[in-house]
């Protein structure tokens, strides 16, 4: 097996599903034995999931796994496949970037008007500032898959 | 105007091999965008707000987890050994292969969530199997890809969990009590025209000069697999864990079976196993996110109220309107995966199914049904795709046998929307 070695992404995705699922099996014991559950581990495993969520789409992208029709992009030309490859690359690199700037501002807006969490009650730019980073991250993946799709033809 | 805009837009991207969720997410911000004009960001802020808001939904959390009790099982050895149980129980000869894949992929159905992993398990121990005895690699591959289908019916499932973030009304224990009955009549379905072709073409004739295990010590090695499903459905029923809690302790027991009982997985094959759940799921979830931008839009233009007003106008019968919708979802299930069309149709079909007053817990069985058969029917069929690659076959070798099975399944599902207490008895019976 020669596969490349994992990306910050692949090790940040499995830490985070590993941690998801510790927090969850805690939960499990700790409610067994005390009869309380943790209102406050739902906050923190939600925004754990979404940072999940945009880790795995970082890797997806790179591994070109993302749910797709294959239908014409398969087939015709090869001009053709190379040019909806560009395309596909393009979409998402414009897309996480607009999501990037606009999440952001979801943020700052946040931060301004001091917004709190639901359950804990912590400041909700704490995890809502992590949005604009992955997007950041993702965007970067889709620019680089382009770059070198240009380059291969 | 911008509507038409929007379903275009997304149409468009989408058939040009653009990823479903980027599709989704570009249409709906350019038509959020053209409705706004005059205000603040042109109203986008909508955009990263409806994205957070749908992906830290606590139920959710149960859809990585089931993915990840996927992979595990996938590797723990549990297939094999239920593959053996199975040949114990119900012998050997022309054709009982091809059933026992079809039992084993409806039991791990039990276990696991998504038809491609049930795909992977059991293509991986039966497709060599199959082809010892004597069956068609296309055949073997059919039937595999066919019987895991059935996996997104027999609970848990995770085209049911996403179905029940989407609808109010339909939550995740009432939606796995109804698909048990649907998903095991699907099953059965497909046993029919299974033992009909292996006779016909005289298939598996070295079947019958194979050795067939001991009984019991089969059910004995066995045992650790057998006892999943009720480890998870079970521990459902009683109130002692949460759809989500009830995957975690799958996950759990899963590894423990894997690593420390079977020894078919080791401390290396950890992270390659959580790197690629993370990477599915991920997959899964961004569509979500994605599409409910789409949706917001999709709502906020109002689009899809006059449609369903000139529907009902038409004097539809809800019958009438169900066999059309089939048809329309038959036909969309070949080209796009069961997700992306729950998370495209579902809300724009349910102004029309609040209109007829469908059970939105049996209409979501129905659903998930067409998206089963949609699973194993050429081109854009993902269990089809993985058990092909699997048996090393193109899928178009597998057509003269697949539509038989595509056919029986729709059957089924015709059963179950001529009668829906196929699928709400259970739940009923249950309490939910």
């Amino acid at each position: 097996m020669n596969s490349p070695p994992p990306s910050l992404e692949d090790r940040l995705g499995a830490s985070l599903l590993a941690v998801l699922l510790l927090i969850t099996l805690v939960n499990v014991v700790v409610r067994y034995f005390t009869d309380q559950s943790f209102a406050w581990t739902e906050e923190i495993s939600c925004i754990l999931m979404l940072l999940l969520a945009m880790a795995g789409s970082a890797t997806a992208l790179v591994r070109d796994t993302h749910i797709r029709v294959e239908y014409f992009f398969e087939r015709g030309s090869a001009q053709r496949q190379h040019r909806l490859a560009l395309l596909s690359a393009l979409s998402n690199a414009l897309l996480f970037a607009l999501m990037g700037v606009l999440s952001a501002q979801m943020a700052w807006d946040e931060f301004r008007y001091d917004e709190t969490s639901p359950a804990i009650g912590v400041p909700k730019w704490w995890y809502t500032v992590w949005l604009p980073i992955f997007c950041g991250v993702v965007c970067a993946r889709a620019v680089q898959r382009f770059q070198r799709l240009r380059g291969s033809a | 105007m911008i509507g038409a805009l929007l379903f275009v837009s997304f149409v468009v991207l989408m058939l040009a091999g653009v990823p479903i969720g980027v599709a989704l997410g570009l249409g709906g911000v350019l038509a959020i965008g053209l409705a706004n004009m005059d205000s603040a960001h042109f109203g986008l802020l909508a955009v990263p707000q409806n994205f957070y808001a749908s992906l830290t939904k606590y139920p959710l959390l149960a859809l990585p987890m089931f993915v990840l009790v996927g992979s595990i099982f996938d590797r723990s050895g549990v297939a094999q050994r239920l593959v053996n149980f199975a040949v114990a129980i119900i012998g050997r000869g022309p054709g009982m292969l091809p059933v026992v894949a079809i039992m084993v992929a409806m039991f791990l159905g039990g276990i696991s969530g998504s038809g491609p992993a049930n795909a992977a398990a059991v293509g991986g121990v039966m497709i060599a199997a199959m082809a010892r005895a004597g069956y068609p690699s296309a055949f073997s591959a059919s039937v595999i890809g066919a019987a895991a289908a059935t996996d997104i019916l027999i609970p848990p499932s995770i085209a049911l969990i996403v179905y029940s973030v989407l609808v109010p009304g339909a939550s995740v224990p009432a939606l796995f009590a109804a698909g048990m009955v649907p998903g095991i009549l699907a099953g059965l379905a497909l046993i029919l025209p299974t033992i009909w072709l292996s006779r016909r073409h005289g298939l598996g004739q070295g079947e019958a000069s194979q050795d067939r295990p001991p009984f019991w010590a089969s059910m004995r090695e066995a045992f650790w697999g057998l006892m999943a499903p009720f480890l998870i459905l079970g521990g459902m029923r009683m109130g002692w864990f949460t759809p989500t809690e009830a995957a975690a302790v799958a996950v759990a027991y899963g590894l423990f079976v894997g690593m420390f009982v079977h020894r078919t997985i080791k401390w290396g094959d950890l992270f390659p196993i959580f790197k690629e759940a993370a990477e599915i799921s991920a997959v899964i979830l961004l569509i979500i996110g994605l599409a409910s931008i789409f949706a917001y839009s999709v709502n906020t233009l109002s689009i899809i109220d006059p449609i369903t007003q000139a529907i009902l106008q038409t004097g539809l019968s809800s019958t009438g309107a169900l066999l059309l919708l089939v048809a329309l979802l038959l036909v969309v299930g070949m080209f796009l995966d069961g997700v992306s069309i729950f998370l495209i149709f579902v809300p724009l079909v349910m102004p029309l199914m609040r209109a007829y007053q469908w059970d939105p817990v049996w209409f979501g069985i129905l659903l998930t049904m067409m998206v089963a058969v949609g699973q194993f029917t050429p081109p854009m069929a993902v269990n089809l795709m993985v058990s092909c690659k699997m048996a090393g076959v193109s899928m178009e070798q597998t057509f003269p046998w697949v539509w038989w099975l595509v056919l029986a399944m729709t059957i089924s599902m015709l059963a179950v929307l001529f009668f829906p207490p196929l699928a709400l008895w259970l739940p009923q019976y249950l309490g939910y």
